[in-house]
């Protein structure tokens, strides 16, 4: 039934349907769209399980991420190297953390690793502002800028030291509401 | 003198030495060293890991022996199971790794007997079953795309009454579905219908007044006959109220598990209607916003929301700065204009009673058909007028009165609700009052009901079209004139549509008994309010820029809801038990018959047994026990909500303080690291340095007291 297609194996696909949220037709529209961000770096046949990263720059200039404040940081915490060159795998593996499926515990994780801007595995007052900026555009005064940081922190912050390590995050985006409905991609 | 250069050059160099030795940031370098031995990073590391050491391990052995021979420290038994069943999808790695995982339980697969595995492919076949069903459902529901753009350009608040709505128009299908179940379906069987045609006197006048032809029609109460279904306990009165009964159980039920359900959502450990700034920032921003427009949008919403929670800050910064004599003034001020908002109200009910009286006192033939029209649906435009005035001013009031901006949208609600309950509840009274000797005063109550709701209905009708485009054209049309200023920009304003909504519910709950077929008008006028509203906020409003919450605002319509729901089986209770309306003249109860009648009787037909326990259960020697059950019920509900809240606080206070412990164990270990380092080169100068500094050697934990 459908289209004998080429660009993976049976075996390929099954696989990639297990490890993500997405079917079979999804990875193949999911390859589509990589191939279209570098037609001419990108091959056509995956079967034997090509060795090719895309760059951040091409990567984040994709509809979907182009508007998003925190593009360059989504990119960057799913490409090994943490410098967002991501090959196919680490591609499809962003957009299934992302999509709807992905259970809670997963995205935590993941939104934890994005707004961790130092890698440093805490979320500091630095972080909290580079993102506070990211999302407002500049649009807050510092002053502004620092007393919501301070706020945001006191109000997250389990064992005072003044930063949220990631047993914090996880027991404050626990209980946000739209947490799931706002962290999420549709491709 | 090389050596003395030498030493010098050292000094410059080495900073951490001489200043900043004792500084958090020289020390990060080292904490985060030692941070990464610590045993509780470990074992959080351990916990992500644990899958594919587990899966690793099983691999390398086969059958039950790999349980024994993982030594990672202090793994409990249960979750293996469970993780080498748990989806690859939900693993932490990357997909390199998820499919290392993958072939690995392949080969597992083979080891392990027939019906494990044909178990476990069954499990995972119904997992991918139920997914898709899941997704199926969600997809089926109406209106999504339409939800989807709202919330897009007006936000998560207008999507929220939109959400209400549809919400709403299921409740009103639930209705009618039950109506043709109790009511309906027995009168088509064994009722007559015999004066279901068009008379002399009817005209299509009767569809708005409710009169002649709809008089006789199933809509009203009076309608319905005993009919030839006539076993004791099977009987059309006793379906007719079992079915209105229902109607508003379930309704309670379903009701107050949305608001629970809500209530329980914005409840975070008893910081109730505090801002969460935490959430803005991390579940800020939506990101599947894929046009430019959209994103300036929310970065708008986001920063206003802030500039809100920054104004509120502000604003509780003000109040406590307020001194005696300011705060006597504003006392004042508050009183006096709490005694306005009265006084409005009561000039409201004044003028529903004389609106109440004309229409009743008005005889049909002396005036021309339209003057009797307006003269008959002159107590629902009353109402009307009046609950579309009065929270306007009292919004204008609120804001006299100095309170923050949350404040004072709940005080302008709580006198709207009022308002509104209130209004339907004296115009109820009056009715009541007014119609004590005339027969069938039923189809009286059902005619009013259905007026307010026809009325209702038109008003939105009138409102969106006569009131909101002409404004949205004339805004566009000529921007500079008077007129436009004076009106400003449209907003939707969420919480007047809500008391809308649930005004309209509540006439519809009132009247459900007098009208059994108002449910069905509540479900095609909601559905058409729906595109009504559509248009209005699409079309003519700007977004607001001070919004409600979401979220929390969901748990203020139920509960709006809830007191409507309360409203109407009260005014349903004292229509049963006054003393003078327990015979009815019309109806399905036939001539003479009461409620009282037709329930004794079907008692009386029960097995003994049964009879004596339901007249203990209604007994007072049954209530008290049961008051005093639900009172020790609640009390142990409380104490132990208390107690958990007590301790969630002292586990609180702990954490903090193994935290500062900790900090302050891994500085004295860099401290004395950097010691031992010193001490060879710069001694002298390190000791004097260090111990002015040193004063504290005690932990953070053992120092309060």
């Amino acid at each position: 039934m459908g289209n004998k297609q080429t660009i993976f194996t049976d075996e390929q696909l099954d696989a990639y349907q297990d490890c993500t949220f997405f079917t079979r037709k999804e990875i193949l529209r999911l390859h589509g769209r990589y191939h279209e961000l570098a037609p001419h770096l990108v091959p056509m046949d995956y079967t034997k399980d090509p060795d090719c990263k895309l760059p951040l720059a091409l990567i984040v200039n994709m509809p979907e991420l182009k508007e998003n404040p925190f593009r360059n940081r989504i990119v960057e915490s799913f490409s090994e190297d943490g410098m967002g060159n991501l090959s196919f795998n680490e591609f499809v593996d962003m957009f299934s953390v992302l999509s709807e499926m992905a259970p809670r515990e997963l995205k935590a994780i993941y939104a934890f690793k994005i707004y961790d801007f130092n890698v440093d595995n805490y979320l500091c007052k630095e972080d909290l502002e580079k993102t506070l900026n990211k999302l407002t555009k500049e649009e807050l005064t510092p002053e502004e800028v620092e007393l919501v940081c301070q706020k945001a922190i006191e109000e997250a912050d389990l064992d005072g030291d003044n930063k949220l390590s990631f047993a914090d995050f996880e027991n404050m985006i626990t209980r946000a509401p739209d947490f799931l409905s706002t962290f999420h991609i549709r491709i | 003198m090389e050596e003395l250069d030498t030493v010098n050059l050292v000094r410059v160099m080495s900073d951490d030495s001489i200043h900043s030795s004792l500084s958090s940031d020289s020390c990060e370098y080292y904490q985060t060293e030692i941070f990464d031995q610590l045993p509780s990073v470990q074992a959080c590391r351990l916990e992500q890991n644990r899958q594919s050491l587990l899966e690793a391990s099983e691999a390398n052995q086969d059958g039950p022996e790999p349980r024994e021979n993982i030594s990672h420290g202090h793994l409990s038994r249960g979750p293996k199971d469970k993780a080498s069943t748990r989806p690859l999808r939900n693993l932490v790695m990357c997909i390199q790794g998820k499919r290392n995982a993958r072939d690995r339980r392949k080969m597992q697969i083979s080891n392990i007997g027939f019906w494990d595995s044909w178990r476990r492919s069954q499990s995972i076949y119904m997992k991918r079953v139920m997914a898709q069903m899941g997704g199926a459902l969600k997809g089926l529901l109406p209106w999504q795309q339409t939800l989807r753009t709202i919330n897009g350009r007006f936000g998560v608040g207008v999507k929220a009454y939109f959400v209400f709505l549809r919400y709403l128009v299921f409740l009103n299908l639930l209705h009618c579905a039950l109506i043709s179940g109790f009511i309906l379906g027995p009168t088509a069987f064994y009722g007559s219908s015999a004066h279901l045609k068009f008379g002399a006197n009817d005209s299509v006048l009767d569809f708005f007044l409710g009169t002649g032809y709809l008089d006789r029609s199933p809509v009203f109460f009076g309608f319905y006959t005993r009919g030839s279904l006539n076993l004791p306990c099977l009987n059309t009165p006793l379906l007719y109220l079992a079915g209105i009964f229902t109607i508003l159980f379930l309704s309670l039920i379903m009701v107050v598990r949305r608001t629970v359900v809500g209530y329980k959502h914005t409840w975070i450990l008893g910081k109730q209607y505090s801002v969460n700034v935490s959430y803005k920032i991390f579940c800020g921003w939506d990101f599947s916003i894929q046009d430019r427009a959209s994103a300036t949008l929310k970065r708008s919403f986001i920063r206003n929301d802030l500039k809100l929670f920054l104004e509120e800050q502000s604003f509780s910064l003000r109040e406590a700065q307020r001194t005696l004599p300011q705060k006597v003034r504003l006392y004042l001020l508050r009183f006096i204009f709490n005694l306005i908002v009265l006084s409005l109200l009561g000039g409201a009910f004044y003028l529903i009673y004389f609106a109440t009286k004309t229409s009743q006192n008005m005889s049909a033939s002396e005036h021309h058909w339209m003057v009797s029209l307006v003269l008959q649906y002159l107590p629902p435009i009353t109402i009307t007028f009046v609950n579309l005035f009065l929270p306007h001013m009292f919004r204008k009031i609120s804001s006299f009165e100095d309170y923050s901006f949350t404040t004072q949208v709940n005080a302008t609600l709580l006198r709207s609700i009022f308002l509104k309950l209130a209004s339907l509840g004296i115009y109820l009274f009056f009715v009541f009052d007014q119609t004590k000797n005339q027969p069938c005063r039923e189809n009286i109550f059902g005619r009013e009901m259905y007026k307010l709701s026809n009325f209702n209905f038109l008003a939105t009708l009138c409102n969106a079209f006569l009131f909101s485009y002409p404004r949205k054209l004339l805004q566009e049309k000529y921007p500079s004139s008077l007129l436009a200023h004076l009106s400003g920009k449209q907003h939707f304003l969420i919480p007047f549509n809500v008391l809308d909504l649930v005004y309209s519910q509540t006439v519809s709950w009132v009247g459900v008994y007098y009208c059994p077929l108002l449910p069905l008008i509540g479900t095609v006028t909601l559905m058409a309010t729906f595109y009504i509203k559509k248009f209005t906020v699409l079309r003519c409003c700007v977004a607001e820029q001070r919004m409600l919450r979401g979220s929390s605002s969901s748990v203020l319509f139920h509960f709006m809801l809830l007191l409507g729901l309360i409203m109407a089986a009260v005014t349903l209770g004292v229509n049963f038990w006054i003393p003078n309306t327990n015979t009815f003249s019309c109806g399905p109860f036939g001539n003479g018959g009461s409620l009282f009648n037709v329930t004794g009787e079907c008692v009386a037909r029960l097995p003994s047994s049964a009879q004596t326990t339901l007249r203990y259960l209604s007994s007072e020697a049954f209530a008290l026990p049961l008051i005093l059950t639900e009172v020790i019920i609640l009390t142990s509900y409380v104490s132990r909500g208390r107690a958990n809240q007590k301790a969630i606080e002292r586990l609180k206070d702990m954490l903090v303080l193994s935290s500062s412990d900790k900090r302050f164990l891994v500085k004295q270990h860099a401290t004395m690291l950097r010691r031992q380092k010193n001490t060879g080169r710069v001694r002298g100068a390190a000791i004097k340095e260090d111990n002015p500094r040193n004063n504290s050697t005690v932990p953070p934990s053992t120092r309060t007291n």
